[in-house]
């Protein structure tokens, strides 16, 4: 009888288990398959950048083929060792955006090229990293502070006289000797750890906590303290190095996160407030923000100085019209700093608003998946994270492509994956990895697995 | 928390909605509005990426070619003459766009509109095709016309009165277009300002856009005004005055270096007298004297196939309604006429062509790079200036202008000029010296204008007869011998 039924329950195991297993293998199939369509589509792309811009086939396209495929198959084998329950599609979606980077910057300069691919190379070694030291993102509860004040710390070095550099009016860049990096980009994940490991402990007291002065309510400030500090200090180092794009990712960040964590609209209200006053105090006082205004509202009468950028992105836009010039067929050379910050422009021209759109629906796609990740996932701090990820994939993007469109005033940042530069490459796969882990952890919570 | 979560991924996605709003809106809606605006570049700049097909003279010589170089634009735009064809080429510049000829004729030098190779071959390697633009100008003459000006200011026009074809323009002081060709862009603007603050003006085309009080060569269009509209005023004789009492005023119209004149209208031109030809204008009567300017061509921008060409100026008849005195200027070219060089050599070409004025033109052919003609300029008249006899007339006059009036110095031997000087005082110490003149006389193969803008001097030396018809003379005789020198081997 107790054999039978231990008989019985084994048999059930093994079918449970299989069954598992064949779900873990169609995901990593699923990821696959896609990685595979991915590979076509960026070596195609590389393709016709090559014909477009000498008439002949690319001389690399074999090992550039493999790269691509190599790179994308190494992240793919990590998640099947790693965290094979996790997501199907942010890998290959990111890695088409990286891509598409990649070959608009061949196009544009092949020096940079060079050292985009080097990053990419050590952004998938970070991606991989990432898996397999965090194996459960809760872990990094224990580093909060350790984390809140290393981002900090990062934020304030391209202050520090030696290191320190100002490149196009910020001062966001350290150098250690060949090496430039901007540390903004990594304290972006570091404070984005602290803040989610914060408030998803605090989030219940934070929701309740009521205090008013007067008629107005006020936030429990001794609850919200440490993460009010830390968000208003990370604000005003990024202003002093004239970092504006950056500033109001943190800015929307942290907005996004207490209101996921709490549901109070009254902080959204309060942001909104906050911001609108610091708009208002840096636009008189900063020259920098009162001159993106300026050309926001009329790039056209200073067309040749100031707004020269913002005219030639839009000359750009134009050109390319509905399906675009075709790859290396266009001239977006004309932008300045059309690698990093107008990289969207390049792309607007070459492939149109078929490209443009098309980017911005990957963006999208990846935005959502990061949600739907946080809404299985089974702890607030899981939540919060793939939130926070997710809203920095979503937020950067649309801070930047808004700029470079002149639907809000220019505030510099890097379209992510797409945009030449090693720091928010690396960054970008971190969260990538951080998204992908939290969905492992949640399929194998729901899969009754516990690691 | 989850339904936090859902909220913010609506609010991300109305943010993309918006995104993808603008985008349209710059991409198809707005697209077509910023491609045109004049400020954007795109084209010059996918120009300047391709080869581009070469500017030459009629007699072969290359004023504009591209050479392929190493940098980021593939090829180098070159004028190998330097200052001598600017005001024709124009250049071709990456940041200030382009004028002359390389504006005009753009899209035939880019192979824009040239047919391009059909098939699937032709899209997968599309062979770029180029046009080669063939000018009228004769390089010959071009340095003839050059070396007789020299370095003083002003401007030479010669024109084939026949099919209207430039033969020769130059325009003193000039510019470099290499300079503005430049693909290093802070050489480029360096020489871009330097060149437009320099007080002499030498990115100015003197030749066609610039007018100047054309003073008694505008007496060419007085007379031909008699003959058409008042024939009795050419056989009345005028008073011998120093000066001409005007109506309404007690100014008088002098004589130029105070001498006395009078007579019957081809002894006043002949002598140019500015009296004789004030009061002329008087009897003659704005609206006549007007028409007779409208139908010459002024107030009308000459056809001429390059940007920026200027409209000579005569006031409408009402203008002298209130004005009378103004009327006896205007009909020695004073005041409020002005006109451009390229204006005066079509006047001239319309007496030497029996009143016609065949449309100006620089363009001769177009070739594609296999020296295929793509087109082929084809003469037509511009405007009926006078009739025949009237032309007839006025050519008797100014054939006796270069024999035994003002134009001596414009005299060749074995060949008859016709000419008409001009001296139009612009300030009391400033004139405007002018010639108009065509040659043979029976059979002109060519018409000149040549102005040299406010010379400073006195009396008898500042005038067209003795500063301008030397250049006249010198451009005429060039071009007569380079014609019989190119034909006499097929003779």
């Amino acid at each position: 009888m107790t054999a039978t039924a231990t008989r019985a329950d084994r048999r059930a195991q093994r079918r449970n288990r299989r069954a598992l297993r064949r779900w873990e293998v169609a995901n990593r199939g699923t990821e696959l398959g896609l990685i595979v369509l991915v590979a076509i589509a960026v070596v195609g792309a590389y393709t016709l950048a090559s014909l477009g811009k000498t008439a002949s086939l690319p001389v690399n396209l074999g090992p550039f083929l493999a790269v691509v495929l190599g790179l994308l198959l190494c992240g793919h084998v990590a998640l099947r060792i790693l965290a094979p329950r996790a997501d199907p599609v942010l890998l290959p979606v990111a890695g088409l955006l990286n891509g598409l980077g990649y070959v608009m910057i061949v196009r544009l300069n092949r020096h940079q090229a060079g050292l985009q691919a080097v990053w990419t190379a050590l952004g998938m070694a970070a991606f991989i990293g990432t898996l397999a030291v965090v194996r459960r993102v809760r872990d990094l509860d224990r580093y909060r502070y350790l984390l809140g004040l290393g981002g900090i710390g990062l934020l304030l070095l391209p202050l520090v006289p030696g290191i320190g550099e100002q490149i196009g009016g910020s001062r966001v860049w350290v150098h250690f000797g060949p090496l430039n990096f901007e540390p903004g980009e990594l304290a972006k994940v570091m404070l984005l750890v602290f803040c989610a490991s914060y408030l998803g402990e605090k989030h219940v007291l934070l929701a309740q906590g009521d205090r008013r002065w007067g008629p107005i309510p006020l936030p429990d400030l001794r609850a919200l303290g440490p993460v009010a500090l830390a968000w208003g200090v990370s604000i005003m180092i990024m202003v002093a190095e004239h970092d504006l794009g950056m500033s109001m990712l943190y800015f929307f960040l942290f907005i996004t996160l207490l209101y996921v964590a709490t549901g109070r609209r009254r902080y959204v209200g309060g942001g909104a407030v906050m911001f609108a006053g610091a708009a208002l105090i840096a636009y008189r006082t900063s020259a920098v923000l009162h001159e993106r205004v300026t050309v926001w509202l009329d790039p056209w009468r200073t067309s040749q100085s100031t707004g020269f950028q913002l005219v030639q992105a839009m000359f750009a836009f134009a050109a390319g019209g509905t399906v675009g010039t075709g790859l290396a067929l266009g001239s977006p050379s004309r932008i300045p700093a059309v690698q990093t910050d107008f990289i969207f422009a390049a792309i607007g021209e070459e492939l149109g608003l078929a490209g443009t759109v098309a980017v911005l629906a990957a963006f999208l796609i990846m935005v959502t998946v990061g949600l739907r990740i946080a809404l299985r996932a089974d702890h607030p701090f899981d939540k919060l994270l793939a939130v926070g990820a997710a809203a920095i994939l979503g937020l950067q993007t649309f801070i930047i492509v808004s700029g470079v469109i002149r639907l809000l005033p220019l505030t510099g940042i890097t379209l992510p994956f797409v945009s030449y530069g090693g720091s928010s490459l690396l960054t970008n796969y971190i969260l990538l990895a951080f998204l992908l882990r939290i969905s492992d952890s949640s399929a194998r919570h729901a899969a009754g697995i516990t690691p | 928390m989850n339904r936090n979560i859902r909220a913010f991924g609506i609010i991300v996605m109305l943010l993309f909605v918006a995104l993808a709003a603008q985008l349209a809106n710059l991409q198809v809606v707005d697209a077509k509005h910023l491609n045109h605006d004049p400020r954007n570049t795109r084209q010059v700049v996918a120009d300047f990426s391709k080869p581009r097909g070469a500017i030459q003279t009629a007699d072969g010589v290359i004023v504009a070619q591209s050479v392929p170089s190493g940098d980021l634009y593939k090829y180098q735009r070159q004028y190998p003459k330097g200052p001598l064809y600017a005001f024709t080429t124009g250049f071709l510049s990456f940041r200030y766009g382009a004028t002359g000829v390389e504006a005009q004729y753009g899209a035939a030098l880019a192979g824009r509109d040239l047919p391009s190779a059909g098939g699937l071959r032709g899209l997968l390697s599309p062979t770029i095709r180029t046009g080669t633009v063939t000018l009228t100008l004769n390089d010959y003459l071009q340095q003839a016309a050059a070396f007789a000006l020299g370095q003083r200011v002003g401007a030479v026009v010669a024109i084939d009165p026949r099919d209207g074809s430039i033969l020769a323009m130059v325009s003193q002081p000039s510019y470099d277009p290499n300079l503005l060709a430049s693909h290093n862009g802070t050489a480029e603007s360096t020489a871009f300002t330097g060149l437009n603050r320099d007080p002499g003006a030498p990115m100015l085309p003197r030749a066609y856009r610039e007018s100047y009080a054309p003073g008694s060569t505008f007496k060419t269009i007085t007379a031909s005004a008699v003959l058409d509209h008042n024939p009795s005023i050419a056989t009345t004789t005028y008073p011998t005055l120093a000066a001409l009492p005007l109506p309404q005023t007690t100014n008088k119209l002098h004589n130029f270096g105070g001498e006395t004149c009078g007579g019957q209208m081809p002894t006043l031109f002949v002598i140019s007298c500015d009296t004789g030809f004030g009061q002329i204008g008087l009897d003659l009567g704005a609206p006549a004297l007007s028409a007779e300017a409208q139908a010459f061509g002024f107030n009308q921008i000459p056809p001429l196939d390059l940007p920026g060409v200027f409209r000579s100026t005569f006031p409408g008849p009402a203008f002298f309604d209130q004005q009378k005195p103004l009327l006896a200027f205007s009909a020695i070219g004073q005041d409020d006429v002005s006109a451009t060089p390229l204006q005066m050599a079509l006047v001239a070409s319309a007496i030497a062509d029996h009143g016609v004025i065949m449309t100006p033109h620089v363009m001769k052919e177009i070739r594609d790079s296999d020296g295929n003609v793509l087109t082929s300029y084809t003469p037509k008249a511009w405007l009926v200036a006078t009739s025949p006899s009237t032309a007839d007339q006025i050519r008797a006059f100014m054939v006796s202008v270069v024999q035994e009036g003002t134009g001596t110095a414009a005299r060749l031997p074995g060949v008859q000029v016709a000419a008409k000087t001009g001296t139009a005082e612009v300030t009391p110490t400033a004139t405007n010296a002018w010639m108009i003149a065509f040659a043979p006389a029976d059979n002109p193969v060519i018409a000149v204008a040549v102005v040299l803008p406010a010379l400073t001097g006195v009396g008898n030396e500042v005038t067209g007869g003795v500063k301008a018809a030397p250049i006249v003379r010198g451009v005429i005789a060039a071009w007569l011998q380079h014609l019989s020198a190119t034909a006499a081997p097929h003779a």
